[in-house]
C-alpha cells in the first residue's frame, strides 16, 4: 500500500472541511462546493482545469436540461392533466389513494425534480382527504416517500445518479444508461409502497380525521373557523371622528383580523394594503379572521358585517386571489428573519395570515416571529403576486393550476421531445447529456417555452453544488487518497463478501446523505467504493450505483426537500420521520441488494 | 389620573413624600400591603414575599425557580391594582415591576447617609454605629435585589423621571414638585395610555398561574391577545398546553390564548 502522503493529508483535510461545512451550514451547501472548487487548485491539488471541469460535466449538462425538459412538461400542463384521472382511480380507500397518486408521482419524478412533482400533487391530495375523510397524514408521507424513490427510476431521476458516469471517468468503467438502474428504482418504489399499506398503521401518526387541523378540532366546522374566514365589513359614517386613525397594524394587533382588502375614497380598491395604511369612514374593508375576532372587531369598532362579498366579489374570486400553505423550505434565505424583515405585505403585497409551528397556529405578533424551516405559513394575496413571491424561493407552495399560464396545445411537441431525448440516448446510444439538450432545444424551438424561461427554470445552487463538488472527486482520485482510504479501511475490517460489501457501502452512503448532501455524499464516496470494491474484487460499478442509489435513501430525517414540504400540511413531527424513515430505509437497503444480487 | 412609583431607601421619608402625594391629588396608597394582597390571592405566607423582595437571593435559591413564583405573585397583585391608575405605589422596585408601561411617574427620594442614621436612631434607640450599619447592610441588600433580578442599579437615576434628595429639599418640597409632575401632559393617562396596563395586568396574571409549574415561561399580552413563550419544543397536547386552554376560559379579558416556542423571548415578556 502506498505511503501517506502530504497532498493526501490535504485531500482530506477539504474532505472534512467540505464535511463540517455542510454539516454546521454556516454558508450555503453551492458556496461550499465553490469554495472547494476555488481551494483545490489553489493547494495543487488540482489542475485549474480540472478544478473546473465540472460546468461542462455531462452531469451539469444533462442536469440543465433535465431542468429545462421537466419545466416544458411543467408549461403544457401535462401533469397537471394527470391529476384528475388518477384521483378519480384512486377512488375512496386509504390504500387505493396511496398506491394510484405514490405510483404517477414516482413515475413523474423520474423525469422531472420531485420536488415540483410532490408540490403539484399536494392540493389534489388535499382535496382527496377532506373529501375522503382520510386522514391527511395517512396520505402525505407514503406519497412523498414515493416521489422520492421515484428519482431512482431513471440515471436521470436524482442529482446523485446523473453525477454517478462523471464520477466512474477517472476509473474508466463502463457507464451506466438511461434505463439501467430502471428494475431496482420500480422495486425500491413499490417497496416503499408495500412498507406503508402493511405498517401504515404501525408507523404513521393516526391523524384525526379532518383536514389537518387541530387534534382537538372534532368536527369540520371547527376546524374551518380554526383558520378563519374572509369577511366584507363597511365602516360608518363617523368612523374617523375625533379620534386616531386606525390602521391596518391596528386591527391585526388588536382583533387578530388581517386586512386583506380595502377601499380608499372615491373607490380605489387595495388589495393587501400596507400595514400603515389608515382605514376610512364610510368604505368598505375586507378582514381575514375568525369569527369571534370578527364580531369582535366590529361590535368595538361600530363595523357591520355583510353577509358575503359585495364590494370585492370579483376583485377577491377564487380565479383571482387565494390563500396558500408556505412552507419555509430548508436552506431558505428566509430562515431565522421575522416576517416583519420580510415585508411580504410591502414587498409583494401578500399578506401572512398566520404560522402553523410545532402543532401550534400563531397568529399573534407575527411579525416578531422568528421563521424556522418547516413553519406552515398561511399566505392571502393574487395569485399573479403569489406567483411572483414563488419565484423568488424559499417558501415551497402550490398555485391551483387552473390559475397558471399554461400551453397545453404545445403538449404534444413537449411529448415528442422527451420521446426524441429517450430515443437518442437509448436506441441510438447517444450521450445522455446530448440526446437530454436535444430535447430542451427541440422545446425551446418549438416554443413549448421561450429561451428565458428555459434559463430562469436553471437552478443555479444545483449547478454549482454538482459542478464545484465533482474536483474534490477528481482529487480524492488523483492523488491516491481514495485509494488509501479504501486499503485501510479494507485491512481493518478484513475480506467480505460482495455481497456484505454493498451492503455496508449502502449504510454508509445512507448515513452519509443524513448529514450532507445527497450530492456531497455521492461525491465523497463513489471514489472511495470503487477503489473498496476493486481490492476486495467485488463489481466497482455496482459499488458506485449502490452509492448513487443509497445517497436517495433520507427518510429518518425531514431533511429532504419533499419532505420539508409535506411536513408542515401533513403535521408531522421530525419524530414521525424517525419512526416510519426508519423502516422504509431498511427496507431501502434490504430491497437494493437483494435486487443487486438478483440482476447484477 | 397617574401611576406614581416611589422608590426609597429606608429612612429616607419616601414613605411620608408617598402619603402625602396620594393626600394631594386624591390618590390611592399602595405599599406593603400589597404583599397581603398577594398572599391571600395565591396563598404563600407574606414572610416569604416579603422575603423575596428584599434579601438578594442566595446561591441555593438562584437555582430554585421559587423566587420567580413569588415575585410574578407580587407583580400580578401589584399591576392588579393599578390598572385604573391613580395610585402611588411606594414599595421596592416598582418601576421595575411595572417595567414597559408608558405614563408611569417614576420617582427616587433619597436623604444623607447623617439624616437617616439620625431617623433610625431615634425610632429604634440605638447607637449610631448600630443605626449605620443596619442602613448600609438594608441598602446593599436592596441594590443586591434589584441588580440580581432586573440588571440594573436602583441608586442610578437614568432609571427615574425625578430624583429629590432630602435635606435642603424638604418633604413638602418633594410632594409638591410630584404632584406638579403628575399633572404635567406626559403623564396623563388615557383609555389608550391604561391599555398597556391592562395587557400587562393580564400577562402578570397567567404568569402568576404558571409560574409553579412552568417556571420558565414568558407572558406577553397586547390588548387581551396572550401569548405565552416556551422553550421547549412540540407544546401540543401538554400539561402546558392543557393548562393554559383551561385558563383562556376562566380569566376574563383573555381573547386569544396561544404558545409559542421561541429560543429568544421578547424583551417585554413577563
Amino acid at each position: 500500500m502506498e505511503p501517506l502522503t502530504l497532498n493526501m493529508m490535504l485531500v482530506m483535510g477539504m474532505i472534512a472541511l467540505a464535511i463540517f461545512l455542510f454539516v454546521v451550514e454556516w454558508v450555503r451547501v453551492d458556496v461550499v462546493a465553490i469554495l472547494i472548487m476555488v481551494t483545490l487548485p489553489l493547494l495543487h491539488l488540482v489542475t485549474p482545469k480540472e478544478a473546473f471541469v465540472g460546468l461542462s460535466s455531462n452531469a451539469v449538462v444533462s442536469i440543465i436540461a433535465v431542468i429545462i425538459i421537466g419545466a416544458g412538461l411543467d408549461k403544457t400542463g401535462i401533469v397537471n392533466k394527470l391529476v384528475a384521472p388518477v384521483v378519480k382511480i384512486a377512488g375512496n380507500s386509504a390504500s387505493r389513494v396511496v398506491i394510484a397518486i405514490s405510483v404517477t408521482i414516482a413515475i413523474i419524478s423520474s423525469f422531472m425534480q420531485n420536488i415540483g412533482a410532490a408540490a403539484l400533487f399536494l392540493p389534489a391530495i388535499q382535496r382527496v382527504a377532506k373529501s375522503q375523510k382520510i386522514p391527511l397524514s395517512k396520505l402525505l408521507m407514503p406519497i412523498g416517500f414515493s416521489c422520492i424513490l421515484g428519482g431512482t427510476i431513471t440515471l436521470v431521476g436524482s442529482s446523485p445518479l446523473i453525477l454517478l458516469n462523471d464520477l466512474l471517468v477517472p476509473f474508466n468503467l463502463k457507464p451506466f444508461r438511461l434505463f439501467d438502474v430502471t428494475p431496482i428504482g420500480l422495486a425500491l418504489v413499490a417497496g416503499g409502497i408495500a412498507c406503508f399499506i402493511i405498517f401504515g398503521r404501525f408507523i404513521l401518526p393516526q391523524g384525526v380525521v379532518d383536514d389537518g387541523g387541530h387534534a382537538d378540532a372534532s368536527a369540520a366546522g371547527e376546524d374551518e373557523n380554526q383558520w378563519g374566514e374572509m369577511y366584507e365589513l363597511t365602516t360608518p359614517e363617523d368612523f374617523t371622528h375625533y379620534r386616531d386613525p386606525v390602521t391596518v397594524r391596528d386591527l391585526r394587533d388588536r382583533y387578530l383580523c388581517n386586512v386583506v382588502a380595502m377601499t380608499e375614497p372615491p373607490d380605489y380598491k387595495t388589495i393587501s394594503p400596507s400595514a400603515d395604511m389608515a382605514l376610512h369612514a364610510n368604505s368598505e374593508i375586507v378582514v381575514y379572521g375568525r369569527k369571534e375576532d370578527v364580531d369582535r372587531l366590529a361590535a368595538a369598532e361600530g363595523m357591520h358585517i355583510r353577509d358575503r362579498l359585495e364590494a370585492y366579489k370579483m376583485d377577491l374570486e377564487a380565479s383571482q386571489s387565494g390563500v396558500v400553505e408556505a412552507v419555509v423550505a430548508p436552506r431558505s434565505s428566509l430562515i431565522g428573519k421575522t416576517l416583519r424583515e420580510v415585508n411580504l405585505r410591502d414587498r409583494f403585497r401578500i399578506s401572512p395570515l398566520s404560522i402553523y409551528r410545532q402543532e401550534e397556529t400563531y397568529r399573534a405578533k407575527m411579525g416578531e416571529i422568528e421563521l424556522q424551516v418547516g413553519d406552515v405559513v398561511r399566505l392571502f394575496g393574487t395569485w399573479k403576486r403569489l406567483k411572483a413571491l414563488q419565484r423568488e424561493g424559499g417558501l415551497l407552495f402550490s398555485i391551483p393550476t387552473e390559475v397558471e399560464e399554461m400551453r397545453p396545445e404545445k403538449a404534444v411537441w413537449a411529448a415528442i421531445w422527451l420521446a426524441t431525448a429517450l430515443t437518442m440516448t437509448m436506441v441510438f446510444n447517444i450521450q445522455l447529456s446530448v440526446a437530454l439538450m436535444t430535447g430542451a432545444l427541440g422545446m425551446v424551438i418549438t416554443r413549448v417555452l421561450t429561451i428565458d424561461e428555459a434559463y430562469s427554470s436553471v437552478d443555479w445552487r444545483t449547478i454549482f453544488l454538482l459542478a464545484g463538488l465533482i474536483p474534490l472527486g477528481i482529487a480524492t482520485e488523483k492523488t491516491g487518497t481514495a485509494a488509501w482510504i479504501a486499503h485501510t479501511v479494507l485491512n481493518l475490517i478484513g475480506t467480505v463478501p460482495p455481497i456484505v460489501l454493498l451492503s455496508v457501502i449502502g449504510v454508509l452512503a445512507t448515513l452519509f446523505s443524513l448529514v450532507i448532501s445527497n450530492v456531497g455524499a455521492t461525491v465523497l464516496l463513489v471514489p472511495l467504493v470503487v477503489n473498496m470494491a476493486i481490492a476486495a474484487h467485488a463489481d466497482p460499478r455496482m459499488a458506485a450505483l449502490v452509492v448513487g442509489l443509497a445517497t436517495s435513501n433520507s427518510f429518518v430525517l425531514p431533511t429532504h426537500q419533499v419532505n420539508a414540504l409535506y411536513m408542515g400540511p401533513g403535521r408531522y413531527r421530525t419524530v414521525d420521520f424517525i419512526k416510519a424513515g426508519t423502516v422504509v430505509s431498511v427496507a431501502f437497503l434490504v430491497v437494493m441488494v437483494a435486487m443487486m444480487a438478483l440482476f447484477y | 389620573m397617574a401611576i406614581i412609583t416611589i422608590s426609597r431607601g429606608s429612612y429616607s421619608m419616601g414613605k411620608a413624600v408617598a402619603e402625602q402625594v396620594a393626600a394631594c391629588l386624591g390618590y390611592t396608597v399602595i405599599s406593603r400591603d400589597l404583599l397581603l394582597d398577594a398572599s391571600t390571592r395565591f396563598h404563600v405566607s407574606e414572610i416569604k414575599l416579603i422575603r423575596a423582595i428584599h434579601d438578594a437571593p442566595g446561591i441555593l435559591e438562584r437555582l430554585s425557580h421559587s423566587r420567580q413564583a413569588y415575585l410574578a405573585y407580587i407583580r400580578a397583585a401589584l399591576t392588579e391594582r393599578v390598572r385604573d391608575g391613580n395610585v402611588v405605589y411606594h414599595g421596592l422596585a416598582g418601576h421595575l415591576l411595572l417595567k414597559g408601561i408608558p405614563g408611569v411617574l417614576k420617582v427616587r427620594i433619597t436623604a444623607d447617609l447623617e439624616r437617616r442614621v439620625e431617623n433610625e436612631m431615634q425610632r429604634e434607640g440605638i447607637s449610631a454605629q448600630e443605626a449605620r450599619d443596619i442602613i448600609l447592610k438594608d441598602d446593599n441588600q436592596r441594590r443586591g435585589w434589584t441588580k440580581s433580578l432586573h440588571g440594573v442599579d436602583p441608586w442610578d437615576s437614568n432609571l427615574y423621571d425625578l430624583v429629590v434628595r432630602i435635606g435642603a429639599l424638604t418633604v413638602a418640597d418633594a410632594v409638591s414638585f410630584i404632584c406638579e409632575a403628575a399633572r404635567s401632559e406626559g403623564f396623563r393617562t388615557t383609555d389608550k395610555s391604561l391599555q398597556p396596563v391592562k395587557d400587562l395586568a393580564l400577562a402578570c396574571r397567567i404568569k402568576a398561574e404558571l409560574v409553579e409549574e412552568f417556571p420558565t415561561v414568558g407572558v406577553t399580552c397586547q390588548y387581551g391577545n396572550v401569548i405565552v413563550y416556551t422553550r421547549e419544543k412540540g407544546t401540543g397536547g401538554s400539561r402546558l398546553h392543557k393548562r393554559i386552554e383551561a385558563l383562556s376560559k376562566e380569566i376574563q379579558g383573555v381573547f386569544n390564548l396561544e404558545v409559542h416556542s421561541s429560543e429568544n423571548f421578547p424583551a417585554d415578556a413577563v
